[in-house]
């Protein structure tokens, strides 16, 4: 090779897009900030003709994320996913012939509908025959060997878990290096982990050898009082197991360290090929601690000698047990081919993973991704999955022995003795997951990239597991279900965009400073929405908003903090007494803000919302005793979220002077979070819908006007807003309508230095109280359950900070904070009192 | 058995390594966003994780961690 073709070679070779990428490093030269909502919803399991108004499992997830190169070679980047979930679970499973099972029930709706339903019961009886197969008693065949098994189901709330992490990494000429870490955090259970992985390039970067590890540390912390739960024996774990506030919590840590290596290499113009291996080593509480596994129990003393006649099981669920340790072992091949006549690239994979625990595992992946035109990319995939079961899998078991059995000691006392932990197998579980079963799934993805760096991503996928779809069959099909994922993502390239603007602002002579004037007037309050104008035709911004309020302390009735005594008798109405009142109450938003201006004067908003909440009762001194057949929540927080209302707001510019500026908003809210949250059901007693603050929308269409209005002069900076929601329909779908409400703002603040400034703001706010009521079943078991107990007249002072980024890479970035304090509250009724409220955003114009 | 399959594993990826030569200049293709080995990585993200809380397969990739206890 001539020296001057070597030298154009390692000049090409630092290129961008020349090297072919590992996936852990899918884009790392670009900066860029990623938003995605994902919706995972299960369908309803068969239940053998169970009729049951059980939601399946849904899962709503937010995830964002961020990355920034701090200098040429050195990036930083940042993740955060928040996923509320609920619905239906099985717990057990069972015989469809025994007692246990679920067991149909109807009701009445406060509305005169009648429902039906499925209570979970997970111990009864069951008689089989010699060969130990469930009999079941048929009206016209008398009894008749039924060998089916049947899932029982049970409910949870909405929990929400919360994850976030980072990464760093350096990048050589022909090398990189991560490391990492994260926390993931939900009521039960709580991770952390670290990571550091690599890729060292070589042979003219045709090959890549890539290399990681990590370690994971998680801790659970389980309720053992959900619904069916506290039917099940824990025996084995009961040196686990803490009582607090009347509640069981089982504990356990795990470890997990795992590692992984592997080879990239390119096999041509057109296709490369990439093998890795990964082995992870888990030890400590592996168990689900939610999952129990019916335990047939027989009694030998009560076996008739008679052959003809049947044995009598008395079914009851045991804690499920794994083993402590676990290795697995998993091997995965990638090959990627161009396909030059369409300009699409064809993606196989295989895997094959396996264990200790007896589960060997097979996937196999295909992707097309077929770019369009105009910057559109359609990709379809299909996969198939298979399994075998752990060896300790069993849908049920038997144990020869009485479950409880009484006997009379030496002295003459009778005393109950429970069943032989020591007789039952080792390990068993029988969730689903550990059984043999196969699945196929198939989606499709469809990306728009734009020309100013930013990119819209949806995807849709469906999923059925069947036992049937295992290689050589399983024997699982009563665990059958199938679900699909829908998901929406915003990617905004920001390296793309400081190009493009540049590019701009050279082109328009004169334009040069209008970056920097732009956000002359940006320095509005974090806790401002809508204040923002853009400046020219053909301008995008798009932020994040956050909020967190907290409300805790004393109960007010107006603005005095009043006795427990005078809220069991007065805040639940002339009718009903208090029995609970809200300890605190905790609301996070996260809003996307994405703006553009089809003319100088008129801009576009929209705003999807996620909200979640959490809010924890205690019960009142003196509260009248627990009415026959109702149930307490005693010490465990509720929680809700998921997706919220969209705002969708027009602002319109009136004046437009350089240190003047006055628009009005004219938009409308979308009901597009949910009204019907509820508690789960709970000691066969429904916990109905959740309280109005925990709801996540309005349910109705609401309008939105405001006015705002900024001025600057010298380094101060001033403006006003007055805010209004005015409901437009009567009631939402849940019977009731939010009362409207009238916000004013005003502000002052002063420009330190170019890129920090500080304000000061004054907000009044007045909103009404609840109209209507629930149309279903509601606890109504204090002040938050009532619509007087709603809205009131708020006094707040905010201090913000706002910082932007004025030159250097990140230059265009805004960020803003703002603690609004309370100084006066006068509620309507009887509410708790507010702490205060944080905002934050981050904003990009271009 | 499993060491000399994995010895193999790497000689053969190493054998490959020196059957091809792609000049830089060539790698216009290589270089497109849908060769690139994860080009979708907010949705492989979402899509391992769903399979990880229905499956018991182990993963290759150790650059993870978190995902929560998923104990529905």
């Amino acid at each position: 090779m001539s020296k001057t073709l070597k030298t154009l070679t390692s000049a090409a070779l630092l290129l961008p897009g020349l090297v072919v990428h590992t996936s852990q490093a899918a884009d790392p030269s670009r900066a860029n900030i990623n938003f995605q909502h994902t919706r995972y919803q299960e369908g309803k399991r068969d239940l053998l003709g169970i009729r049951s108004d059980l939601n399946p499992i849904m899962v709503d997830t937010l995830h964002g994320t961020g990355g920034f190169l701090l200098t040429d070679r050195l990036r930083f980047s940042f993740g955060y996913t928040q996923d509320t979930w609920s619905g239906a679970t099985p717990i057990a499973m069972t015989p469809f012939a025994s007692t246990a099972g679920n067991k149909e029930f109807t009701r009445t709706l406060p509305t005169g509908e009648v429902v039906s339903g499925a209570s979970p019961y997970i111990t009864g009886i069951v008689d089989l025959d010699r060969n130990l197969d469930p009999l079941r008693q048929d009206p016209v065949a008398g009894r008749v060997v039924d060998p089916r098994t049947v899932l029982v189901l049970s409910t949870a709330s909405p929990e929400t878990r919360k994850q976030g992490d980072f990464r760093m990494g350096y990048e050589w000429d022909n090398a990189v290096v991560n490391f990492g870490g994260g926390l993931s955090h939900e009521n039960d259970y709580k991770s952390s982990y670290g990571n550091i992985n690599g890729r060292f390039d070589f042979n003219q970067k045709l090959t890549s050898l890539k290399w990681g590890g990590a370690y994971t540390t998680s801790a659970t912390s389980a309720i053992l009082d959900h619904d069916t739960l506290s039917y099940v024996t824990p025996l084995a774990y009961n040196g686990q197991i803490d009582f607090q506030d009347r509640l069981r919590i089982l504990r356990g840590n795990r470890q997990d360290w795992a590692a992984n290596v592997g080879l990239t290499q390119v096999l041509g113009k057109s296709s490369l090929i990439d093998a890795n291996i990964g082995y992870t080593h888990s030890s400590g509480f592996m168990e689900n601690p939610y999952k129990a596994t019916t335990v047939i129990f027989i009694d030998p003393d009560t076996i008739s000698p008679n052959p003809a006649d049947s044995i009598r099981g008395n079914v009851r669920a045991v804690l499920e047990q794994r083993p402590d340790y676990r290795n697995q072992l998993a091997i995965s091949n990638r090959f990627v081919q161009h396909i030059s006549p369409l300009d699409a690239a064809l993606h196989l994979n295989y895997k094959f993973s396996f264990d200790d625990w007896g589960i060997n595992a097979h996937t196999f992946e295909s992707d097309w991704i077929q770019p369009l035109f105009e910057g559109w990319t359609l990709t379809p995939r299909i996969r198939y999955y298979s399994q075998s079961a752990a060896d300790f899998y069993q849908p049920y078991l038997f144990s020869n022995q009485a479950f409880l059995r009484t006997i009379t000691n030496n002295a003459g006392e009778t005393q109950a003795i429970t069943y032989d932990p020591r007789k039952l197998p080792q390990d068993f579980a029988s969730d689903h997951r550990l059984a043999s079963f196969g699945s196929l799934s198939g989606g499709i993805s469809l990306n728009k990239r734009f020309a100013r760096g930013f990119e819209l991503e949806a995807g849709f996928e469906y999923y059925t597991r069947a036992s049937a779809f295992a290689f050589g069959g399983g024997n699982s099909s009563f665990a059958d279900f199938d679900y699909y994922v829908a998901n929406a993502a915003l990617k905004i390239g920001l390296e793309t965009l400081n190009v493009n603007q540049i590019g701009r602002n050279r082109s328009a002579p004169g334009a040069a400073h209008d970056h920097a004037a732009q956000h002359d007037h940006a320095f509005i309050p974090a806790g401002i929405m809508f204040g923002h104008t853009l400046d020219k035709a053909g301008d995008i911004m798009v932020g994040y908003r956050f909020m967190y309020a907290r409300q805790t302390g004393d109960i007010l009735r107006g603005s005095h903090a009043v006795s427990d005594l005078e809220i069991v008798n007065q805040a639940c109405g002339d009718l009903v007494l208090c029995r609970f009142a809200p300890d605190y109450m905790n609301m996070r938003m996260h809003m996307l803000d994405i703006m553009y201006a089809p003319t100088r004067w008129l801009n576009l908003m929209l705003m999807p919302q996620f909200m979640d909440m959490e809010m924890n009762l205690r019960p009142l001194e003196g509260r009248p005793p627990l009415a026959p057949g109702g149930h307490d929540h005693p010490g465990t927080p509720h929680a809700t979220g998921g997706v919220a209302d969209t705002i969708m707001m027009p602002l319109i510019k009136l004046l437009d002077q350089p240190n003047h500026r006055l628009h009005i908003g004219l938009g409308f809210s979308a009901p597009t979070g949910s009204v019907d949250q509820e508690v789960r059901r709970m000691a066969k007693i429904d916990g109905g819908i959740i309280h109005f603050d925990m709801q996540l929308g309005s349910g109705t269409w609401d309008f939105m006007p405001n006015l705002t209005y900024t001025g600057s002069h010298s380094q101060w900076y001033w403006g006003g807003q007055l805010y209004g929601v005015k409901r437009l329909e009567n009631k939402n779908e849940s019977g009731y309508r939010l009362g409207d409400l009238f916000q004013a703002s005003t502000w002052g603040g002063y420009r330190l230095t170019n890129w920090l400034a500080a304000s000061v703001r004054g907000v009044y706010t007045t909103r009404g109280a609840i109209h209507g009521n629930f149309n279903t079943f509601n606890a109504r078991i204090g002040p938050m359950d009532f619509p007087h107990n709603q809205g009131g007249q708020f006094w707040d002072l905010g201090i913000g900070i706002n910082a932007r980024v004025p030159s250097g890479r990140l230059v265009g970035n805004h960020f803003a904070f703002e603690w609004l304090q309370p100084l006066r509250d006068d509620f309507n009724g009887y509410q708790l009192e507010r702490q205060g409220a944080l905002s934050a955003t981050w904003h990009y114009s271009f | 058995m499993r060491r000399s399959t994995f010895i193999l594993f790497l000689f053969i990826s190493f054998l490959l390594a020196g059957c091809v030569n792609v000049a830089p200049w060539e790698r216009g293709i290589l270089a497109k966003p849908h060769m690139a080995l994860d080009p979708q990585p907010l949705q492989s993200g979402i899509r391992q994780h769903n399979y990880g809380s229905r499956e018991s397969a182990a993963s290759t990739n150790s650059a993870g961690g978190g995902g929560g206890c998923g104990c529905f």
